[in-house]
């Protein structure tokens, strides 16, 4: 698929390379560049710039506000941002970005190019020195790395092999296929294998000199070298305004603070087809919130694009404000499985549970037993999609009856599989008996984050109360609650549905198979997985042990087919075993966007991975369209702020 | 006198040391770290966690030693000046609470200034005219301030704020002042937006004020001493200030110890719910999120200041009221 891709890429270039507009100075820039400070624009963007389309062409210039709910909120600008190495394209497909092209053979060998005259914010050239200065003096030094390379370039634990080809080419190979590396590296919180090594070689032992490297140490607070070149390497978190960076806009406010200041990077790598350089907005403007206070900041105009801190049920109010503050709400769908499911524990200590959790009849009922329309229509409004946890309908992998297998609401039959089980009812109120003749009382555990849960627990209640089984909703705190899952000592627990609903073959199946503790239907299997065997279980479920070697297959799958089939083999699997017990999924997700604020979608999936947010329909190409307001805007000089 | 001063100041260590003790017990007593609760944290929302870092912070810190040794550590580093390391902000404590302090100080001063200027000529006049309609009335006034929710009261008002007024809502100033150099229009954004906390945070304290004065000064005012200087003529006014309303002030001044801590950490609640730049919503998540350092240093910044406050409290209580001094020397 990846030749395909950079064949695309070849052919858009053929297409669009050669005979593009004339670059066009940016207004913001060109003070700086007649006074020299400031390259022409000519030598700021690369050689070979990546040419975006977009809906509209727009005007560079204005600023955009947004609302967040911390300080370590600043990494969500590299979210949005979204310049990666290859990114997904709306329709999920990988396509480089930052990178000229990336030629992969047989899935083990990735070849990257760079474009030429491509440079950090700070001017200095972006070269595979950078790549060699990650891979060897960074993830490879055990006191800056102590774990060594991520997970994601070890296939079986195979360490790549690390090729300097030229200045802008370098090679990873491997002698099996790593399917892991470019989701990776697409990722919204991205493997980063290359760092501004011109910036971090001061911080670096083996470059800086060491009465120097004392001093910068002393004076930052940190403990050693290693602490300082990690506090400096912020790529991700992104809290150092310092740190050369290939990003549209870029920090230049110190933390700490309740405002962060990100201005337009000068040597940004993609233009409009007009030839203006992107990003078109100079400004980016985080105010820091309690994010309970957020819905209502965002009611009263004060951020241009908000989607962070917003739930489905601020919707009315946000729509009541719309006419008062010129802005308009969109809803979009979110990418999770399902909005919350709920997870039989299969690790359960109670040796009478133990055994019940695992027969296929009793999940099987449970689910059966939940009336997902009226979820669906009394916390909802009947707007989000009904049915078990697993793919969305927008993933190329969608089955419908993935989604309805054992989703329908059906007392009669769940009461049929629980008689067959053994479980008689008993007493005034008809509550069934365990073995050991205990009642059949399950307490359903979360994470005390939101009424949405409680609500949700407050319904499956009621229909679960007309199959014999009595529910108890306990809300605890969040470390508590997957510790408690973790040791085995919660029955069941109702959280989201699984990350990844807009799934394709070529994404990792990882969550449908025990393959991390942080999954709570088999948190010891995963955890056995996680640790290669030292702490947890195995997994002693035929189905489980199979979804495990089909992951395994899947990690060794050369072909898309056979990925295509891995991953319909382990849907089906799911569908069948009812590992977890779904409620609704596609909930939608209101999208506050300015009135003036052009190219962002009307329809789009706001998702964490494939999506990074608003990542893949690249903010940069967001613009502000003050044609109607021109005339006004000028007398409100003093307001920094878009007028609106 | 100088031996009792000595006395106060030394006393002061073993209550430090002890405090500090509970509180660092106290913030490792729930179940994990702030790293474990950071990568739940991220989990929740959809994020992976960059474990290599976690990895490595963890180790620096020294998560995986004794409790004992960290609590050494941690101490040591008080002594130097050093108050440990942020990790959900990534900065040492000192950067994150001095950024903070000033913002608290001027909110809490204002709101101390407010409860005071409503509370004291309340106070004062419903004692000298006890069970009068106006008594009841402003004690009725006094009573609601102080059982209304103030996080309703302040979401009311931020509401109101914004649709009359066009005040953004929460924070102290409108965002682009943020982070610039103090100027006339900054200072006028400050005050547009400080009085709802101040009215809010204020209303909560003047009813037991009010109470306090007034039930102190009833008891005063029918002291003998009262009746004799009334029969022998003297103005009303001095009589009431010079002598009753002074003695009525005691509990005031005592109560200082308690009030340099509080100008300091502010009010929590209603500040997370204003969203204020304060201190109290960073203690609150630092707690929350188990970022140790940082909640552990500043609880023992405000032990500190407790500390110190009651022992200037008890000497001011000294210098004002002859009766205290008299009975300090005499046991000593």
């Amino acid at each position: 698929m990846l030749k395909r891709v950079g064949l695309a890429v070849a052919l858009l270039l053929a297409l669009f390379g050669v005979p593009r507009a004339e670059l066009q100075e940016t207004l913001v820039f060109q003070e700086d560049v007649a006074s020299g400070r400031l390259p022409k624009i000519e030598d700021r963007v690369p050689n070979d710039p990546e040419v975006a389309e977009f809906e509209t062409t727009g005007m560079p210039g204005g600023e955009l506000r947004m609302l967040m709910g911390g300080p370590k909120d600043t990494r969500m600008m590299v979210v949005y941002s979204y310049a990666r190495l290859v990114g997904y394209t709306p329709s999920l497909n990988l396509a480089p970005d930052i990178l000229k092209s990336i030629d992969v053979e047989d899935g083990r060998i990735f070849i990257l190019r760079l474009r030429r005259g491509h440079k950090w914010s700070d001017g200095h050239p972006f070269t595979s020195e950078d790549f060699r200065y990650w891979f060897e003096d960074v993830a490879q030094n055990n006191q800056l790395s102590p774990l060594g390379l991520p997970i994601s370039m070890l296939p079986q634990g195979e360490v790549p092999r690390f090729e300097v080809l030229d200045e802008t080419t370098v090679r990873y190979s491997w002698t099996r296929p790593n399917p892991l590396f470019l989701p990776d590296l697409a990722g919204p919180s991205p493997l980063y294998i290359y760092r501004p090594s011109h910036y971090l070689k001061q911080f670096h032992q083996k470059y800086a000199e060491k009465a120097t490297l004392d001093v910068l140490v002393k004076q930052a607070n940190q403990r050693n070298w290693a602490a300082l070149h990690n506090r400096m390497d912020t790529m991700y978190r992104n809290d150092n305004p310092n740190l050369p960076s290939l990003e549209p806009w870029i920090l230049k406010t110190k933390p700490p603070s309740d405002r962060f200041v990100f201005e337009r990077n000068p040597y940004y790598y993609r233009i409009d087809e007009a030839g203006h350089q992107l990003p078109y907005i100079d400004r980016v403007i985080f105010s820091v919130a309690d994010s309970k206070i957020i819905p209502a900041k965002t009611g009263a105009g004060e951020s241009d694009l908000q989607a962070r801190y917003l739930r489905f049920d601020n919707y009315t109010f946000l729509k009541a404000s719309e006419q008062r503050n010129d802005f308009k709400v969109r809803l979009w769908r979110s990418g999770p499985g399902s909005q919350l499911a709920l997870y039989p524990n299969l690790n359960v200590n109670d040796e009478i549970w133990h055994g019940l959790v695992r027969d296929l009849r009793f999940r099987r009922a449970l689910s059966l037993a939940v009336d997902r329309h009226e979820v669906n229509q009394v916390i909802y409004f009947g707007l989000a999609i009904e049915g078990q946890n697993t793919v969305l309908p927008q993933s190329p992998l969608h089955d419908p009856e993935y989604r309805s297998a054992w989703a329908r609401f059906d007392v009669h039959e769940a009461n049929r599989l629980l008689d067959l089980i053994g479980l008689p009812r008993r007493g005034a109120d008809s509550i069934r008996q365990l073995p050991d003749g205990r009642p059949m009382e399950i307490i359903v555990e979360n994470s005390g984050e939101s009424t949405e849960q409680s609500d949700v627990l407050e319904l499956i209640r009621d229909s679960w109360r007309r199959v014999g089984v009595r529910l108890f909703a306990k809300p605890s705190q969040l470390t508590l609650f997957r510790r408690r899952v973790f040791s085995g000592e919660t029955l069941m627990s109702i959280d989201k549905g699984i990350e990844n609903g807009l799934a394709t073959a070529a994404m990792s199946p990882w969550e449908f198979a025990p393959t991390s503790q942080q999954q709570l239907e088999w948190p010891k299997w995963g955890q056995f997985y996680e640790t290669k065997g030292t702490a947890g279980e195995p997994p002693d479920l035929p189905s489980a042990i199979r979804l495990k070697e089909l992951y395994e297959e899947w990690l060794a799958a050369a072909s898309q087919q056979e990925q295509t089939r891995i991953w319909h083999d382990m849907l089906q699997i799911w569908a069948d075993e009812v590992f977890s017990i779904g409620t609704v999924a596609g909930v939608l997700q209101p999208i506050v966007v300015n009135a003036k604020l052009r190219n962002v979608p009307e329809q789009g999936i706001y998702n964490w991975d494939p999506g990074a947010y608003f990542g893949i329909y690249k903010p940069d190409g967001f613009w502000f369209d003050l044609s109607e307001t021109r005339a006004k805007s000028a007398s409100v000089d003093a307001s920094p702020s878009v007028p609106r | 006198m100088l031996g009792y001063l000595v006395h106060r100041i030394l006393i002061m260590i073993p209550t430090l040391i002890a405090i500090s003790i509970v509180i660092f017990t106290i913030i490792n007593l729930p179940p994990g770290d702030y790293f474990s609760t950071y990568i739940a944290e991220l989990r929740s929302s959809g994020e992976a966690a960059d474990l290599a870092k976690i990895h490595f912070l963890q180790a620096q810190y020294g998560f995986d030693r004794p409790l004992w040794e960290q609590y050494l550590y941690w101490v040591a580093g008080f002594l130097r000046g050093d108050m440990g390391y942020s990790f959900a902000y990534n900065l040492p404590v000192n950067q994150v609470v001095g950024d903070r302090l000033f913002m608290t100080f001027l909110v809490s001063f204002t709101t101390i200034l407010f409860t005071y200027l409503v509370a004291f000529p309340i106070g004062v006049y419903s004692a000298t005219h006890q069970y009068s309609w106006t008594d009841h009335a402003l004690t009725l006034l006094g009573f609601l301030g102080l059982a209304t929710p103030s996080f309703l009261l302040a979401l009311v008002l931020l509401y109101l704020a914004n649709v009359y007024f066009g005040i953004s809502i929460g924070g102290l100033m409108d965002p682009q002042y943020i982070n610039q150099p103090w100027t006339l229009a900054k200072a006028f954004s400050v005050a547009a937006h400080l009085w709802i906390p101040v009215v809010v945070i204020g209303t909560a304290g003047t009813a037991s004020m009010i109470r306090r004065l007034r039930a102190n000064l009833l008891d005063e005012l029918q002291k003998q001493y009262v009746v004799t200087a009334r029969a022998k003529g003297l103005h009303p006014f001095k009589l009431l200030f010079k002598y009753p309303l002074r003695m009525a002030l005691n509990p005031f001044i005592s109560d200082i110890g308690s009030l340099l801590p509080h100008v300091i950490s502010g009010a929590a609640i209603v500040s997370v719910v204003m969203s204020l730049p304060t201190t109290g919503p960073m203690l609150l998540d630092a707690l929350r999120s188990q970022d140790m350092y940082l909640a552990g240093s500043f609880l023992m910044f405000m032990a500190f200041l407790t500390v110190i406050g009651v022992f200037v409290s008890d000497l001011a209580l000294a210098a004002l009221d002859p009766r205290i001094r008299l009975q300090a020397g005499r046991r000593r």
